[in-house]
C-alpha cells in the first residue's frame, strides 16, 4: 500500500485535490530509494498522521 | 601584447604577438582563426526508459543519460543540473504520460518549486512539460524536474525524445 493510499484511508474525506501541487498536503519522492515521504502538511483541520498510525494500516 | 594590421594581396591581416588572429578580405568579410561564438553552457539530459509515479505524489524525473553536458555540470546520479556559471539560463522539460489526471511537471530550484513547466487535461496520453527562464548563481543553485498525477501510472514510452531535461545560458 502506497503512501497516498495509507493518508486517504486514514482520512477518507481527503480528496486528490488535497494532494495536487496547489493543495494542502505534499507527498513526495526524490528518485533516491527511500521511497514517499511527506513533504508538507497544511491541512486545516486534519493532523499530519504519525508513522505509528501509518504502520497501522495494512 | 603587440597588434599588427598587415596588408595582403587580397586585404589584410591582423595579428596579435606575430599571430594572425582575423584576415580581412577587400571586400570587408572578417574571418577569425578562432570560432568567434564562446562556449555556452549547455545540457541535455534524457529517460530512455520508463518510470513509475505513485498516486498523488510529487516524483523527481530521473533523466539518466546524458546527450551533452559542455561545463560537466548535470549529475546523472541525482538527476540535478548545478551550472558552473551564474546567469539566466533556459530550461526546457518534456514528461511522457501513459495517462493523465490533473498531471503536472513542476521545475525544483534548491529542492523547492519554482515553476509548472506544464500541465492540462485528464484522460489521454501525451505529452507535458514546458519551459522557463531561471536565475543561477553559478555555484550552489541546482534544478531539478518533478512530477505530479493524481493516479498513479507510467511515464516514458521507451524512447530518448519523449522525456527530456535540457537548458543553456542566455545571459549572464
Amino acid at each position: 500500500m502506497t503512501l497516498y493510499e495509507k493518508i486517504t484511508t486514514l482520512y477518507t474525506e481527503l480528496t486528490s485535490d488535497d494532494f495536487a501541487p496547489e493543495g494542502t498536503i505534499m507527498l513526495q519522492n526524490d528518485s533516491d530509494g527511500k521511497g514517499d515521504y511527506i513533504k508538507e502538511w497544511n491541512h486545516p483541520t486534519l493532523a499530519k498522521p504519525t508513522q505509528e498510525q501509518l504502520d497501522g494500516i495494512q | 601584447m603587440t597588434i599588427s594590421i598587415k596588408p595582403t594581396a587580397s586585404g589584410s591581416t591582423i595579428e596579435q604577438d606575430g599571430s594572425t588572429i582575423l584576415t580581412v578580405d577587400g571586400s570587408g568579410n572578417i574571418t577569425p582563426s578562432n570560432n568567434l561564438y564562446p562556449k555556452v553552457p549547455a545540457f541535455i539530459a534524457y529517460n530512455d526508459g520508463t518510470q513509475s509515479l505513485s498516486a498523488a505524489t510529487s516524483t523527481k524525473l530521473v533523466f539518466d543519460h546524458e546527450e551533452a553536458d559542455t561545463e560537466n555540470a548535470y549529475d546523472t546520479t541525482n538527476y540535478r543540473y548545478t551550472p558552473t556559471v551564474a546567469g539566466y539560463y533556459q530550461i526546457n522539460a518534456k514528461v511522457y504520460y501513459t495517462a493523465t489526471s490533473n498531471p503536472f511537471v513542476m521545475l525544483f530550484k534548491n529542492s523547492t518549486n519554482v515553476n509548472r513547466l506544464g500541465g492540462a487535461g485528464s484522460g489521454a496520453l501525451g505529452m507535458q512539460g514546458g519551459s522557463a527562464l531561471v536565475y543561477m548563481n553559478g555555484t550552489t543553485d541546482y534544478l531539478e524536474v518533478y512530477a505530479y498525477n493524481n493516479l498513479a501510472i507510467t511515464l516514458g514510452a521507451g524512447a530518448s525524445n519523449l522525456m527530456y531535461f535540457n537548458g543553456f545560458l542566455v545571459s549572464v
